[in-house]
């Protein structure tokens, strides 16, 4: 399990992390979203141990970041890193051996990788010469080729084309089905919220929604979209716990307080005409992560 | 995977990456052919075949006559032999043997050589006059010597020019040949130790750039500690050096030697050893310097502003070398072999023209490995402090603090 604690760091009078708390599970796919500049990156390299947090500590099982434990993670850092003179099999040996494998399990786990995420004819290739498509499953393969215990990426899914994002995704999924605590960071939220089984929202340093995406959804504010044929005045007598969300003609979109239940506002809306269309929703991820901002803002 | 088996595989990585660069294979390749046929060229000519002090001298009646000092008084038939061997002499009286060592030493009198008849012929040592003196020496005692089996036939004697007889003594102790060569192998060796240290700690701020600037150095320290990192790649590129320096001076050294054995003098060779540890301790001082000051930038074009106080110090001790190289025996080059940073260039030249004790080169080399050893430590740490800070240049302090 890997654990940060109370994460600070600072860099001159910007303050990156403001005691940072997250958890991640071995098993666990995590989202790590937040806007550009609350601290995703700098958190992450803490995780894998190239960077020193000012106070706070990162534990993994229960023990320190020492190298034994940093040779068992795969990390992709935000600004790609490979040789770009070096062919894409011997590199993938190469880092395989400096995380500690010998030679042969070394080789077996390139081949693997190169031919798991289809870069079979472009393994004697450098990797200057590739796509940036391909020298992003080369990070990928990078990040894996040790068979780590801990997956740590840092937006693995920026530049991809939509297939490239299918293989990517599902490499994840099958690595944290086989118990690899996998955690990854993305402003892709959609894709975030249909692959992960759990989110960490950060803001300003601090983790300011985290849980399951289903259970998170299913604790937000609903969503009911009504569409009526007698105008909208109904929407001047809203019970308590009822906000207006967005309002298009005749269609208008109402947002639930928990415990709020839809026939009021049904009710409500009858009264002044009829109900040609109506749709109960779950928030989206986007929409819990900008509740989750803008009430970090507010605290 | 324990700390040498790692720095191994580093260095490893680093080897076969230069190798396989066609452009710094084919540089080198080129550049072994190049010296290669230009030591081969004086066989060839065949400048080493009638060398042995037999050059015919012109028949230019207009050049002046050949001035030779003179212990006592030759007689007629003798001026005649040398007259035969070297076309007209002007004899110039020189008082005794102590008068003739110093009439040689100084070079002012511009005696080729000096003859003290029926006993000697006496050379100057040193200096780029040798050659000439020790030929013209030669083929004097090679006149007198037919002078005696052929008494009076001045014409014959110049016809046949056989085997000298009389004996060469050189004055002081050394050997003309050996001193011209020595002289050269310490231009040459003070020349290549700048130029390959300079190549060298280019190649090693470049390497360093490339893997911070790439960032693959962010994977690299998370398996690696950056130290053994740091290590790895200075051994590599100090492998290569080693090879190319090989590839580069090995094949012309086996043309001269086959071609010219005899003409080499021996101590070109303990020389050639000399050239090559001094290029492991300069490299060893300077190639930190190279890695510490490379972890502070992140673009190649940065990389010579950042080289800039390895460059002054490689240059102040090549210069300090030259300056040993012209006065060998000076205190400027005694003190400066035992500085650290002008050790390998002046120690080279003290080595190759003055003879130093072996405690001398010990301590010289003792001293400088002992600065590459502290410089190492703190190059590593500023390594540590600056590799993983991409952007702007990374100030030494700021590297230093490693936050």
């Amino acid at each position: 399990m890997l654990h940060l604690d109370g994460l600070e760091r600072r860099f001159g009078s910007v303050i990156a992390l403001a005691g940072l708390d997250l958890t991640i599970e071995p098993g666990e796919l995590c989202g790590f979203v937040g806007p550009n500049g609350a601290g995703k990156t700098t958190a992450m390299r803490c995780a894998v141990g190239i960077s020193e947090p000012d106070a706070g500590q990162v534990r993994w099982r229960g023990g320190p970041i020492d190298l034994d434990v940093r040779r068992r993670i795969g990390y992709m850092p935000e600004e790609r890193g490979l040789y770009p003179k070096m062919r894409v099999h011997e590199q993938l040996v190469y880092l395989a051996r400096l995380h500690g494998l010998a030679r042969r399990a070394a080789e077996d786990g390139a081949r693997r990788w190169i031919d798991r995420l289809g870069l079979a004819e472009r393994r004697d290739s450098a990797v200057e010469e590739l796509s940036l498509g391909n020298q992003q499953r080369v990070q990928l393969a990078a990040a894996l080729v040790h068979d780590p215990e801990l997956l740590v990426l840092d937006e693995p899914f920026s530049g991809l084309d939509p297939l490239a994002v299918d293989v990517m995704s599902d490499v994840l999924r099958e690595r944290a089905d086989a118990g690899v605590a996998v955690v990854f960071s993305s402003h892709q939220l959609d894709l975030v919220e249909d692959l992960c089984r759990t989110v960490a929202v950060v803001s300003s340093g601090r983790v300011v929604l985290r849980g399951p995406v289903r259970e998170l959804k299913r604790a937000g504010e609903r969503r009911l979209r009504l569409e009526t044929t007698g105008g909208v005045r109904w929407t001047e007598r809203l019970p308590a716990g009822v906000t207006i969300r967005g309002r298009r003609g005749n269609e208008v979109t109402v947002s639930l307080a928990p415990g709020v239940e839809p026939g009021s506002v049904l009710d409500l809306v009858r009264g002044d005409g009829s109900l040609v269309g109506v749709r109960l929703e779950e928030p989206r991820l986007s929409e819990l992560f900008r509740d989750a901002l803008e009430a970090g803002v507010e605290a | 995977m324990n700390a040498l088996a790692t720095v191994w595989l580093i260095a490893e990585r680093e080897v076969r990456q230069r190798l396989r660069s066609k452009l710094f294979v084919g540089t080198t390749v080129v550049l072994a052919v190049v010296l290669t046929v230009l030591a081969s060229l004086p066989a060839f000519l065949g400048a080493f075949a009638p060398s042995d002090g037999r050059d015919v001298p012109s028949d230019d009646d207009e050049r002046s006559a050949l001035r030779v000092g003179v212990l006592g008084t030759l007689t007629d038939d003798e001026v005649a032999s040398l007259e035969a061997a070297f076309g007209p002499i002007e004899q110039v009286p020189v008082a005794d043997a102590v008068a003739a060592e110093e009439v040689l030493q100084d070079g002012q009198e511009g005696l080729a050589f000096v003859v003290e008849p029926g006993e000697r012929v006496l050379v100057a040592p040193g200096g780029n006059l040798l050659q000439v003196g020790s030929a013209a020496a030669a083929r004097a005692a090679e006149a007198l010597a037919l002078e005696r089996v052929f008494p009076g036939e001045a014409e014959r004697i110049g016809e046949v020019l056989a085997r000298p007889s009389l004996p060469v003594v050189q004055i002081g102790d050394t050997d003309p040949a050996e001193a011209a060569a020595r002289l050269v192998v310490a231009n040459v060796g003070v020349v290549f130790l700048f130029a390959v240290l300079i190549m060298y700690a280019s190649m090693i701020i470049n390497g360093v750039i490339e893997e911070k600037g790439s960032r693959v150095v962010e994977l690299l320290v998370e398996a690696v500690p950056v130290r053994r990192l740091m290590t790895g790649k200075l051994l590599g590129l100090g492998l290569v050096g080693l090879a190319q320096t090989l590839v580069l001076f090995g094949p012309p050294l086996a043309v001269l030697v086959l071609t010219a054995g005899e003409l080499i003098p021996s101590a070109v060779g303990g020389l050639a050893l000399a050239i090559t540890g001094w290029f492991i301790v300069g490299y060893a001082l300077y190639a930190v310097i190279a890695a510490g000051l490379g972890s502070l930038v992140s673009r190649p074009e940065e990389a010579q502003a950042v080289l800039t106080p390895a460059n002054v110090l490689m240059v102040a001790g090549y210069l300090v070398g030259f300056a040993a190289i012209n006065a060998p025996t000076s205190r400027l080059a005694v003190i400066a072999s035992f500085v650290p940073f002008s050790a390998p260039y002046a120690m080279l030249a003290r080595q190759a023209l003055a003879s130093p004790a072996w405690w001398e080169v010990a301590l010289a080399a003792g001293s400088t490995l002992a600065t590459a050893a502290v410089l190492t430590v703190v190059a590593a740490r500023i390594y540590e402090g600056g590799i993983l800070r991409v952007g702007a240049r990374v100030k030494l302090r700021e590297a230093w603090s490693r936050r």
